[in-house]
């Protein structure tokens, strides 16, 4: 138990289910103030998972799949807290799982297998289970069916609030680990990102945004 | 080897009150932490953090007074008693101490979000007072009955 995390987490405002929150309880400038505790190596590597597996990081995606690719495969070579990596693995093994279920319908599994080969361990368990509702995975990831059935329904914000609560409860297990160590500081970091992404839902902006994407994608192309 | 047992004797008797220092020092250190983390937190409020966060010191007081009842002329009857009676107390205290370091800076992380739960978050760390109490009370009642 490091002495200075004790006084990190203790400085860390209770952070209520993402769902029950009416505000942020505490500020993106504040809680930057408080990490400073953090030793530099654990506050390296959380800026390194923050910006690979935070829920807002699509902010910053990378255009293509195999930047993204590329991206985490140094990303974990840089990771070395066994709970970080745990967690930044399970992140990734849930993008590939949806991608799977989102591209099943467009692409063919070899065509899969070459986009995201090496971000996932389930990555080959997927594609040579392709035509399975499930891809053989709802044993070890019970959420499978339930997202499947959002994705088929297009229903967007549904889909969110499971991938958060299943995230969320991920992170809350972590922290419940070791409640004043570093696991409890980066769970923190995580859900209060979570917190924000769904504080901040507005159909609006999201319309808006959603516009700008189909703008860029066309300049592009 | 009566060197030996007489060196037994001495370690056994400063080990009540040495083991003891060392547990409350662990434990403030993380109660103390953990009180300074929540400084930062609440608006008011903030000498109960500091007086719970004191808590552990309490049982240094307990070493110095087993160490005082084991005091005596050290022979070779009297010494292996002082070391087993007093080794033994040394250690309950230091991991009493420890351990409520822990529920003190458990309770401090509580309360600070929830104060209405201050009250009954110590409940813990008073628990734990009282396995100390235990171990201390009995040093002193064996300490008695090892010859002068």
């Amino acid at each position: 138990m490091a002495e200075q995390y004790i006084t990190l987490i203790s400085s860390l405002p209770y952070l209520p289910p993402f769902e029950k929150a009416e505000r942020s309880p505490i500020t993106r400038l504040k809680l930057e103030q408080r990490l400073h505790i953090l030793k530099p190596d654990d506050a390296r590597q959380l800026v390194i998972a923050e910006a690979l597996v935070s829920w807002r990081m699509s902010l910053s995606k990378p255009k293509t799949d195999q930047e993204m690719l590329l991206r985490c495969c140094a990303a974990l070579q840089d990771i070395s807290h066994p709970a970080l990596r745990e967690f930044v693995e399970f992140r990734l093994d849930q993008q590939t799982i949806l991608a799977a279920l989102r591209l099943r319908q467009h692409v063919f599994e070899s065509s899969f297998l070459e986009q995201v080969n090496g971000a996932s361990r389930w990555a080959r368990v997927i594609a040579s289970n392709w035509d399975s509702p499930d891809f053989k995975l709802a044993a070890v990831y019970p959420w499978i069916p339930q997202a499947r059935t959002y994705i088929e329904a297009n229903d967007a914000g549904a889909l969110d609030r499971l991938m958060m609560g299943i995230i969320w409860q991920q992170l809350s297990r972590i922290a419940d680990s070791n409640r004043f160590g570093f696991e409890a500081v980066f769970a923190f970091v995580l859900k209060w990102d979570i917190l924000q992404a769904w504080l901040a839902r507005d159909a609006g902006k999201a319309k808006s945004r959603f516009q700008e994407l189909i703008k860029e994608v066309q300049n592009d192309s | 080897m009566e060197p030996l047992i007489l060196g037994l004797g001495w370690l056994g008797l400063y080990a009540p009150l040495g083991l003891a220092a060392i547990g409350s020092s662990v434990g403030c250190m993380r109660a103390g932490s953990a009180a300074c983390g929540a400084l930062l937190e609440v608006e008011s409020g903030y000498g109960r953090f500091i007086g719970v966060a004191a808590l552990p010191s309490s049982i240094t007081i307990y070493g110095i007074v087993v160490t005082m009842s084991l005091r005596r002329e050290l022979t070779l009857e009297n010494s292996p008693g002082i070391f087993g009676l007093g080794v033994l107390t040394g250690l309950a205290l230091l991991y009493c101490a420890i351990a409520q370091g822990d529920a003190c800076t458990a309770s401090i992380n509580a309360s600070k979000s929830k104060q209405e739960v201050f009250g009954i978050s110590i409940a813990p760390a008073a628990l734990i007072e009282g396995f100390a109490v235990f171990a201390f009370v009995f040093a002193l009642v064996l300490a008695a009955d090892i010859p002068k």
